[in-house]
């Protein structure tokens, strides 16, 4: 049944000849992957491993010498697979004399968008990049994570049900990187399958189902993270902060049990110190010509109905039911989510709330979105959601609140 | 539609942002009003328009064929070298629809570009003559001469062959033919018979008359004047080298016996020329026949002790007012496009299989001689009597298939103020759009669909 498969290589060989026509590197060898509709897979590797060549082949701009490659079921060059599509590049292959907001515009009417869509994404994806700010200089002029964030931002803008990521995390700060690996995990909540290519083994470990290892293009490793990483002989016990006689009566149960502990004051993460440390110093207003970090997630992307997602609900459904994996989310996740700061929980939470009225409220005022900061205290948000929805109730959908022209919060 | 659409958009940004482009647009703002204000040609309003438009079409026409060579490749190859083809052919977009979308591009850019700049040359060749405060009489020539659009009327060429067979029958008959001829072969002898044979037709001995009548002769406008343009030669050079003429311009069939009386008018000039330099007799538009029916005849008189004979190619033609200057010049415009969106094909074309430096290099070349192609069909020729059979099957179909923009021109019409026709233009673009340019865009369509695009050559 190929339809069952978001991905299936099958035998798929690249070797790479010199000018001669001698075989030089087999860059990928009998490749047999077999990536299942909404699953999150990693790729993983190390440098030379045949990761991006395996990618260049699946979407047609590499010919395999053997083998042949189905994704979504047929070839991705045709645009009807293609629409379906997204992909980040190794590195974000940009036209540099294009600013932020045109490139995305240039891809959405690659994707044959109509104008409203467009609009709306753009600013949705922006916001959720966080580079509005700057979203008017050339991306020549862009830092290397910029770049790489607004090449993020232009696999996303046709909604894709395949997202195909190419090292998404090199370049970014943590903050991004948290953001990528949120919206990863968001993405597969929706049924949307991802193909993540990394050796950042932290990231992959964080959302990914399944994963394959490769090593001179052949498959070392594969299966669930789960069981590859599972510790049976080992259990793990976090406290709160007890007293040494707690420890003590502790110790002496588990020797009674025959087993051996280990006690330590376990270290906050470097993450969660830098997340902290940034969002501080966004909340004090301190300039920056750089991206402003968000955990926001585009409105469209989250967001499973509205009427551009008809494919989506038809697909969705369907596809959870038949997928085996069962989200890993639960147990290696969540316990990480806890170090987001309370404010950005919070606030995450309320997105996903609001995100319960329909889209298009939220979106079609891509102005009032836009002016609202993200690090605006909880209460203030609030108010600010009231309000929008107040004004959409009354006002045009596409009238922009002039009230909230001033107050746009980065500038 | 839409996709291809938003590829040329991206496509102009891109070649705007070239430094070349910049370039050439600035050096064309400045260059052409320098030119307008510099050109002297013979020091006569006429000559110094004629040596703007010339020079200042002709410059145009290099420079935005560069550019257009260079945009097109650029635009292609950049896209491969730099990668963005990657996030580019990945989208739901054909790969033919990228190649027609760059190509769109830089013609739509042309297309501007032509418009302002023909617009500038246009510009000043209208002003010129209020700048320069000329003459009423300089003016006057310069309307008839140059802000015009004449067509050219040339005799038919006689079909001789008949008394040619009968002479050189005659002449074998005599075994006159290695005599006369020595050393020749038949067609050799054939030619030269012929030709000998057609001038006759055209050499009028003291005392005879030679008479041309033309058809379909439309003029736009019966008080503007016609031209009767020609060039004597003689068989024995009088010691002015001058000779007199005795013509009659008009319906001549209303001289013949039977005739109603008089309907349109003939003109009865008598003057004497050089010989073997061009002369224009100016007559009345109104001499032609209802119907366009328009006889020239040429009286050789007694006075002259020569026969006098009009050569072959460019001995006499009637030049008319067919159309304006204006539509001529937009018609010359068009030539250039025309010529213009063949190179965008050329070099999306060359792109497709070529990187940047080598692409570039073969479209020059072929632009060379395809401006050349006349010199260097003539020189094959020469070198064609030895190696004519593989000359005939390669070289030849190569340079059939060149583009002959020599012959595409728009000087050699504007300068003498020939008018350009329709016909004409729709034929270049039959024959350069239509035919070579497709055959080049499927060609380059072809190449790019199969292509590995993420390949890396060191
Ligand atoms: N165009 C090419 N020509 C020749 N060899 C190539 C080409 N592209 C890739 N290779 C070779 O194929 C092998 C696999 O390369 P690939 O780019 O797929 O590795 P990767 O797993 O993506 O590595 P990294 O982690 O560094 O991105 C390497 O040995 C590389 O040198
Ligand atoms: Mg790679």
């Amino acid at each position: 049944m190929i339809m069952d498969y978001a991905i299936e290589t099958i035998g798929l060989t690249k070797i790479f000849s010199d000018w001669w026509g001698r075989a030089k590197v087999y860059a990928v060898d009998d490749l047999n992957l077999q990536i299942r509709s909404n699953e999150v897979f990693g790729l993983l590797g190390p440098n030379g491993s045949g990761k991006t060549t395996t990618i260049k082949m699946l979407l047609g701009l590499l010919h395999p010498t053997k083998g042949h490659a189905l994704v979504l079921g047929g070839d991705a060059t045709h645009p009807k697979i293609s629409a379906r599509v997204g992909f980040l590049p190794e590195e974000s292959y940009l036209y540099r004399f294009l600013n932020a907001r045109e490139t995305l515009d240039f891809y959405g009417r690659l994707f044959g968008l109509d104008a409203k869509t467009r609009e709306m994404r753009i600013e949705a994806l922006l916001e959720m990049v966080g580079l509005k700010a700057v979203a008017s200089r050339p991306i020549g002029t862009y830092s290397k994570g910029m770049a790489r964030r607004i090449g993020l931002a232009q696999a996303l803008i046709n909604d894709p049900d395949l997202l195909i990521l190419d090292e998404p995390t090199t370049g970014l700060d943590p903050i991004g990187t948290r953001q990528i690996k949120d919206l990863i995990l968001k993405l597969s909540e929706r049924g949307k399958t991802v193909l993540l290519c990394s050796h950042l083994l932290g990231d992959v470990e964080d959302v990914c189902h399944r994963i394959a290892i490769l090593y001179g293009g052949k498959v070392q490793a594969q299966g669930q993270v789960k069981e590859l990483l599972q510790q049976t002989n080992k259990r793990q016990i976090i406290t709160d902060a007890v007293s040494d006689s707690t420890v003590h009566r502790i110790r002496q149960i588990l020797s009674d049990a025959q087993a051996e502990c280990e006690v330590t004051a376990p270290m906050e993460k470097l993450e969660t110190f830098f997340i902290r440390t940034v969002v501080e110093a966004q909340q004090q207003a301190k300039p920056t010509s750089g991206a402003v970090s968000t955990t926001q997630i585009g409105d469209f992307l989250t967001v499973g109905s509205g009427r551009e997602n008809i494919l989506d609900k038809l697909v969705a459904p369907s596809v959870s039911d038949k997928t085996p994996a069962e989200p890993v989310r639960t147990e290696t996740v969540q316990p990480r989510e806890t170090v987001i700061p309370e404010a950005n929980k919070d606030l995450l939470r309320k997105l996903t709330e609001t995100s319960g009225s329909p889209r298009t409220e939220r979106v079609s005022s891509p102005e009032g979105a836009a002016a609202q900061p993200v690090e605006t205290t909880v209460e203030a948000r609030q108010q600010e959601v009231k309000k929008r929805l107040l004004d959409q109730l009354t006002k045009d959908d596409t009238a922009k609140p002039p009230a909230q022209d001033g107050d746009s919060g980065h500038a | 539609m839409r996709r291809i659409w938003a590829v040329s958009t991206n496509t102009i940004r891109q070649a705007l942002r070239m430094k070349v482009a910049a370039i050439f647009i600035v050096l064309l703002l400045v260059l052409l009003p320098v030119m307008g204000l510099s050109a002297t040609g013979d020091g006569t309003l006429k000559g110094r328009l004629q040596t703007f438009v010339s020079y200042g079409l002709s410059l145009t026409s290099l420079l935005l064929s560069l550019l257009t060579i260079i945009a097109s490749i650029h635009a292609i190859t950049s896209d491969i070298e730099q990668r963005q083809i990657y996030t580019v052919v990945t989208k739901p977009i054909r790969r033919y629809q990228i190649i027609l979308g760059k190509a769109l591009g830089v013609i739509v850019l042309d297309i501007a570009l032509l418009v302002l700049f023909g617009g500038i040359v246009y510009g000043v060749t209208s002003l010129m003559p209020r700048f320069l405060n000329a003459s009423d009489e300089e003016v006057q020539a310069a309307r008839n001469e140059f802000y015009t659009a004449r067509a050219s009327l040339v005799p038919p060429v006689l079909d001789v062959q008949k008394e040619v067979d009968e002479l050189y029958a005659r002449l074998v008959k005599n075994d006159q033919v290695d005599v006369i001829y020595p050393n020749m072969t038949r067609e050799e002898v054939l030619k030269q018979l012929t030709n000998r044979k057609r001038l006759e037709k055209r050499a009028a001995a003291v005392g005879q008359t030679l008479v041309w009548e033309f058809r379909n002769v439309k003029p736009r406008d019966p008080n503007q004047s016609l031209f009767v343009r020609f060039k004597y030669d003689v068989s024995v050079t009088p010691p002015d080298e001058q000779v007199y003429g005795a013509w009659q311009v008009g319906d001549v069939r209303q001289l013949q016996p039977g005739a109603q009386q008089m309907q349109t008018p003939i003109l009865p000039v008598t003057r004497k020329d050089t010989v073997r330099k061009f002369w224009e007799l100016e007559a009345p538009a109104s001499v032609v026949a209802k119907d366009g029916f328009l006889a020239v005849a040429f009286f050789n008189p007694p006075l002259n002790e020569t026969t006098v004979l009009f050569p072959l190619e460019d001995g006499l033609e009637v030049l008319y007012k067919a159309d304006t200057f204006t539509g001529n010049f937009v018609r010359g415009v068009l030539l250039i496009l025309c010529r213009l969106v063949f190179l965008a094909c050329l070099g999306a074309m060359a792109a497709s299989f070529l990187s940047f430096p080598v692409a570039i290099l073969f479209c020059l070349v072929i632009f060379v001689t395809g401006t050349t192609s006349g010199f260097i069909l003539d020189s094959f020729g020469y070198m064609s009597e030895n190696v004519s059979l593989v000359y005939t099957y390669t070289i030849q179909g190569i340079i059939q298939l060149l583009p002959r923009l020599d012959q595409y021109n728009p000087t050699t019409f504007l300068v003498p103020a020939r008018l350009m026709t329709w016909g004409f233009l729709g034929q270049v673009v039959l024959v350069l759009v239509l035919l070579k340019t497709t055959l080049l865009l499927a060609l380059a369509l072809l190449i790019f669909s199969f292509r590995e695009l993420a390949k890396v050559v060191v």
